[in-house]
């Protein structure tokens, strides 16, 4: 893909719906806002990582806050326009291209139309290549960039400027500001030279989740029918990895709010057997998978679930008992696979004791 | 003594009842002309149960008829739509997502202007007077009568849809106004949709309530009459011309609310099935479980509250195939009584099968004699698997479920269902619709996004509740009968303080006409 127009935008949704691992929020807005802009002013060009010169400056850009807010707050038109003009007012430096900072969920379509609106390139990357909760999980952190200086706006065009230590401040520090602003707010973080966009950035995700949202619309969404090329999709990319781990129906599903996070716990029962169980732990994403008290896959890798009967990517918030769901395990990119990166994805990092075992490493029949 | 009557796709039901005693029922075909078809219903239970028209208290009506308009796109009012959000919402305007062939018929006539509120409780913005001027002489120029109000956070306060329907009102003064927070929930667009939808069958709607009343009148009847809701509750002629698309899937929901009122039973599953399709629905506390995505009317996406039902490809038309090994989803449907091989035709239906395993005897069995017998046992075992496969899904865990099971499908279940603690099939099912809506109650509702860090959450529930009763009353319920239906609480995430979004509904008995 050299260019991402209003065309793509259905199937990249439907993609970052899947890869959002069961959080990312829905992403049936930003949908209709991306394709809206694009189909007005046209597409934006792409750019693969590897492309970007060294020293061009690249930032990242999307929404922070409260999903509940834009059910009643929709987006601007020029909220993220105006969020990265005020930037380079600020910084004083000239934006070349953007990038997404999550590939899961609504976050996806913000870069390509602000790349369109402001005439130049959106990035086929992100920092995720899923979705996950806080800054600094992302890769961009991980491998050096700085989140400030970071400038949000709100829609009324107020915009702060943040300048903060590290990653994990500027996490506490946006999401108060966000909720003072409002409950949501349109951020431009994370700028970055090219040289290190290529060190950081998962690339080709852009692309990637716009082909796999357009195989899962495929053969009237029958799984069996979808997934030989669903796993040669995988097995060709830097994800790797990616395994069926459980076909089943939910048995189970719990869920409270501790801390501002939505954390919860689904059961399922084979088809096969009905005395097998997979149970899922949930805090906002579908963060570790076990199968009769052993664990086939956690965080960072990643769990993605499909309606059995729709091959339609099931978000956390909508699991109840009795759908029928196929489970895949899928192995994070070689980003997440460091002992830096590492402490910061892996289940502790999320308050669960759990070892992190890399998807491939756990033996499976 | 009260009459109900259910005008649906393909019949109209009637029934008359004395309290919970049903006097006599009666089934029709649709006619195309509505208002005779009700006439010629109220004749037959009238004259059937041998009253005197001055009995009947109150007649209750359900109809499809505002449904079929949306979906038709006839009879639809030109319609605008104000809504104040600026500066938010600029990049998703009004019937931005509509079907072109529905927003044609409406006539794009969107207006966004400063206004609205936040999650906590702040302005966006203060009413911008001047743009509201102006958006109205534009209407008033374009000659529309039919205007839907929209703001940001509306159901949790409606002041500033409030004041634009007054400034509406002194300029248009025979305009027919929908605010968004009196008909949707949380969600702003699918809430706006909702208002334009109704909106725009205000018209439709005074012609059918003005329908209905000669009807009535032509037969003698003075008492009042009502309009079944998507909840299940009722409301009384006057609302009607306003709030038209709340009656959109009251079908479903009568169906729901007589099945619990035919078995006695307040939670359930309804298994209705028909000649194609196989319908589940869940009883919680005698009213239908509603669903919690959105839900398309005529390809608009609203969030009407509206049962939650499953629908599957099976019936008593369903074709066999494989050698029994599959059941559906296509069927002969209403061509049953020719195709089927018991009534002399040559297709193997589902009806067929019930006839060969022995659980039903109807025309001619000798035709299904001969069927292999393997073949009929693995579709009788199918049937009954794709039976407990629906139940499974929408029961709300694992635990076997009461199952009422109503419809002229019903015939297909002989064996036991591993899913259901008992199967129930009342008397007078086929009529279900129309006695669930002779009986229905009168509601009312509340919907808040609170943070408990200001008040405590007793409070706000009290107060809520109070405000939920209050509307109760409002819209005819006696006050003595009220009862708390439901308290759905659902937590925020991302958000400081205990945030919560919080739902109440009340519901109490009709209060009886002075």
């Amino acid at each position: 893909m050299k260019t991402i127009g209003a065309e793509h935008i259905k199937d990249l949704c439907t993609g970052a719906a899947f890869l959002a691992t069961g959080g990312g929020g829905d992403p049936y807005v930003s949908q209709l806002l991306a394709e809206r802009i694009l189909h007005q002013i046209g597409p934006a060009q792409l750019i693969s990582p590897e492309d970007l010169p060294d020293d061009t400056f690249v930032v990242s850009i999307g929404m922070v806050g409260a999903p509940t807010v834009t059910l009643e707050q929709l987006p601007t038109v020029d909220e993220a326009i105006g969020a990265l003009n005020r930037y380079e007012a600020v910084t004083g430096k000239q934006i070349d291209a953007v990038i997404p900072f999550e590939v899961g969920g609504g976050n996806s379509t913000i870069p390509p139309f602000v790349a369109a609106m402001k005439g130049i390139p959106c990035v086929d990357g992100d920092g995720m290549g899923r979705a996950l909760p806080e800054a600094q999980m992302m890769t961009f952190p991980i491998y050096g960039a700085k989140p400030t200086p970071a400038v949000i706006m709100d829609a009324f065009g107020s915009s702060e400027l943040l300048e903060c230590a590290d990653a994990i401040s500027f996490e506490k520090e946006i999401r108060a500001k966000a909720v003072a602003m409002g409950g949501m707010v349109t951020s431009v973080e994370h700028g970055m030279t090219g040289a290190l966009v290529k060190r950081s950035a998962i690339p080709h995700t852009l692309s990637f989740a716009t082909r796999l949202g357009a195989l899962l619309r495929q053969h009237d969404g029958n799984i069996d029918a979808i997934e030989p090329e669903l796993f040669a999709l995988f097995n060709a990319s830097d994800y790797g990895v990616i395994k069926r781990l459980f076909t089943g129906k939910v048995i189970d599903s719990r869920r409270k709010i501790v801390g501002g996070y939505d954390i919860g716990t689904a059961t399922l029962q084979s088809f096969d057997d009905s005395n097998r169980r997979m149970e899922i732990l949930i805090k906002n994403e579908y963060l570790v998978a076990s199968i009769d008290g052993r664990t086939v896959a956690s965080v960072p890798d990643l769990i993605c679930i499909l309606e059995q009967e729709t091959a339609r990517p099931l978000n956390a918030e909508r699991m109840r008992y009795g759908q029928r769901l196929a489970v895949f395990g899928i192995g994070c990119t070689h980003h997440y696979r460091t002992a830096q990166a590492l402490s910061v994805t892996q289940p502790r990092a999320f308050g669960f004791d759990i070892d992190y075992i890399p998807i491939e490493e756990i033996d499976f029949p | 003594m009260r009459i109900g009557i259910d005008v649906g796709g393909t019949h109209t039901d009637a029934v008359l009842m004395n309290g919970m005693e049903i006097i006599c029922a009666h089934k029709a075909l649709t006619s195309s002309d509505v208002r005779q078809g009700i006439i010629e219903a109220l004749d037959q239970v009238i004259t059937e149960g041998r009253v005197d028209a001055t009995a009947i208290e109150a007649v209750m009506i359900g109809t499809t008829q505002f449904t079929n308009a949306v979906i038709e796109r006839k009879q639809l009012s030109p319609t605008a739509i104000i809504r104040a959000c600026l500066p938010t919402g600029s990049g998703i305007p009004p019937l931005c997502d509509w079907p072109t062939d529905i927003a044609s018929a409406l006539g794009n006539h969107g207006y966004m202007i400063r206004g609205g509120y936040m999650f906590d409780g702040r302005q966006i913005s203060p009413i911008d007077e001047t743009s509201l001027d102006e958006a109205i002489t534009d209407i008033v120029h374009s000659g529309v009568k039919s205007i839907a109000v929209s703001a940001a956070f509306s159901p949790a306060n409606n002041a500033h849809e409030l004041k634009i329907a007054s400034r509406l009102r002194q300029r248009i003064p025979d305009a027919n106004i929908s605010m968004s927070h009196e008909i949707g929930r949380l969600g702003i667009l699918e809430r706006e949709n909702a208002a334009l939808l109704n909106a725009s069958l205000g018209e439709l709607a005074r012609k059918v309530v003005s329908n209905m009343e000669t009807a009535l009148a032509e037969r003698g009847l003075r008492c009042p009459f009502y309009v079944s809701q998507n909840d299940g509750t009722l409301m009384s002629a006057q609302f009607i011309a306003r709030y038209p698309a709340l009656t959109f899937s009251s079908g479903p929901t009568n169906s729901l609310r007589g099945a619990a009122l035919l078995s006695g039973m307040q939670d359930a599953l309804v298994v209705d099935i028909g000649g194609t399709t196989l319908d589940v629905g869940v009883l919680a506390n005698g009213f239908p479980r509603e669903s919690n995505s959105h839900i398309k009317v005529g390809g608009v996406r609203t969030n009407f509250r509206m049962p939650d039902i499953l629908s599957i490809g099976l019936g008593g038309g369903s074709l066999i195939a494989d050698e029994g090994a599959s059941v559906g989803p296509k069927s002969v449907g209403h061509r049953l009584v020719e195709e089927a091989l018991v009534f002399g035709g040559s297709t193997l239906t589902a009806t067929d099968i019930a006839v060969a395993n022995g659980s039903v005897s109807v025309g001619q069995p000798s035709r299904v004699q001969t069927l292999d017998r393997a073949a009929v046992e693995r579709a009788t075992h199918r049937i009954h698997r794709m039976i407990d496969e629906a139940i499974d899904k929408m029961r709300p865990n694992d635990a076997p479920v009461p199952v009422i099971l109503v419809g002229g499908g019903a015939i297909l279940v002989s064996r036991e269902l591993e899913t259901a603690s008992r199967v129930i099939v009342p008397d007078h099912a086929d009529v279900a619709n129309a006695i669930g809506a002779a009986m229905a109650q009168v509601g009312g509702e509340v919907e808040q996004l609170v943070s408990f860090s200001r008040h405590s959450r007793d409070r706000v529930l009290a107060d809520m509740t109070r405000e939920a009763q209050a509307k109760a009353v409002a819209a005819g319920a006696e006050g003595k009968t009220l009862r708390v239906l439901d308290i759905e609480e659902t937590s925020v995430s991302y958000m400081d303080g205990d945030a919560a979004r919080i739902r109440i509904k009340v519901v109490g008995d009709l209060r009886h006409s002075p």
